[in-house]
């Protein structure tokens, strides 16, 4: 098994096909997958919310367990635990939808913060809304907008870490001219690496 | 009386949230959950539908799988909308589909989009604006039976087209997701698109 598995919708991932490390998993097979091979399990946008609620405790214990789980998405209908419901924002300029990094990451170590506010001139692809209640050990990494609403966040939980982005995917900016390509291989690169020592 | 129409939606966020959408929730909608369709009680629910929006971005394996009862809804004399991103070439018969990159950039560059509409008088037009369709497209239908073109691009595909010949009933079919923007707070068109499919369904005109 690879070490990497994105969760899919029935059709094939970019990111899989150019990553050896990396394996697709159609959702619906997630009941009857062992995940203790794997250390890191990445969540899209597309990903059907209402079916992966029914497995919290499944991918609780695969993080408790050093696992690294990545979501990408407006989280509906939380499936882990410290995932709270996205809240979309009402937006009215650009100003609303700037991204302000708050704490360094290596995930986002050289991405310009104006490459994720902007994409060819227009604001708004990367965040257009916030997590409100953040677990109390989260790092929140960027935040949206003059009240920097926790946009991205990452917290310990057990043995592993739950990385959260209240958008898009993130390797779906691998293509990008601008720094913001750079968050694909650091991805992987900090899914695939050791967890931090606790405190 | 109003229209009894149905939502199969996939459990996406956009889809929860859209389903959850007051304005949405007006037409009195019945959610049906994809998944959901293995079971008998789910599927049974069909039956009573006069119209389905078959939401875009639906795991095409399991579409696959139930295409039947699903298209029975228009065997039946009622109508279906099929949306974008469903692989619906795979289980509609006599089409194919064609990929085309989203162009999410026409309008800043000032290029033409290459949307056209077409029968300016079928009633769609009467629920959906012009400027509610010029947005972007995932690739292009090519219909093999004689269908009504709605929405063409300049390379000759079709974006929106009804088809009245290959069920009792008919099929709205697009490769445009207004689901997936309305319900990600993005994209004001996707939205009016949506409405006007949803006020066209429950209205039923001719």
């Amino acid at each position: 098994m690879a070490p990497v598995l994105v969760l899919t919708m029935g059709t094939p991932s970019a990111l899989a096909a150019q990553h050896d490390l990396v394996a697709d998993l159609d959702l619906y097979e997630l009941p009857q997958t062992e995940l203790k091979q794997a250390r890191g399990l990445l969540v899209g946008p597309h990903v059907d919310q209402v079916f992966l609620s029914q497995y919290e405790t499944k991918l609780d214990r695969f993080v408790h367990g050093g696992g690294r789980l990545v979501v990408c998405a407006q989280v509906a209908l939380p499936f882990a635990t410290g995932l709270t419901r996205f809240i979309p924002l009402t937006y009215r300029s650009v100003c609303d939808l700037t991204v302000h990094r708050l704490a360094a990451h290596p995930v986002w170590r050289g991405v310009a913060p104006e490459d994720l506010t902007f994409r060819r001139g227009v604001a708004g692809f990367y965040g257009r809304g916030f997590y409100p209640d953040p677990p109390r050990c989260a790092q929140v990494v960027h935040g949206l907008g003059p009240r920097r609403l926790p946009l991205d966040l990452v917290y310990p939980l057990g043995d592993g870490e739950v990385l959260l982005h209240g958008g898009n995917d993130l390797w779906g900016y691998a293509d990008d001219d601008t720094t913001a390509a750079r968050m694909t291989p650091q991805l992987l690169a900090w899914v695939l690496s050791e967890p931090p020592e606790k405190a | 009386m109003k229209r009894r129409i149905g939502m199969l939606h996939g459990g996406a966020s956009y889809h929860v949230n859209t389903l959850t959408d007051p304005t949405v929730l007006e037409h009195d909608i019945t959610s049906l959950y994809l998944p959901g369709l293995v079971d008998n009680s789910t599927r049974s629910q069909l039956a009573d539908l006069e119209a389905l929006l078959i939401c875009d971005r639906l795991h095409p394996g399991l579409l696959r799988e139930h295409a039947g009862a699903l298209l029975g809804v228009a065997d039946r004399g009622g109508t279906i909308v099929v949306l974008g991103e469903v692989e619906a070439h795979t289980w509609l018969s006599d089409v194919d589909f064609s990929p085309r990159p989203t162009n999410f950039w026409w309008w800043l560059t000032g290029e033409s989009p290459g949307i056209r509409r077409h029968n300016a008088d079928h009633s769609i037009w009467h629920y959906v604006g012009p400027e509610d369709v010029v947005w972007h497209y995932h690739g292009i239908l090519l219909p093999a039976r004689d269908v009504t073109p709605l929405v063409s691009t300049d390379d000759g595909g079709l974006v929106l087209y009804e088809d009245r010949s290959s069920t009792a009933g008919r099929l709205l079919v697009s490769t445009m997701d207004p689901v997936h923007h309305h319900g990600s707070n993005f994209m004001p068109a996707a939205t009016r698109f949506l409405y006007g499919l949803l006020r066209w369904l429950a209205a039923d005109p001719e």
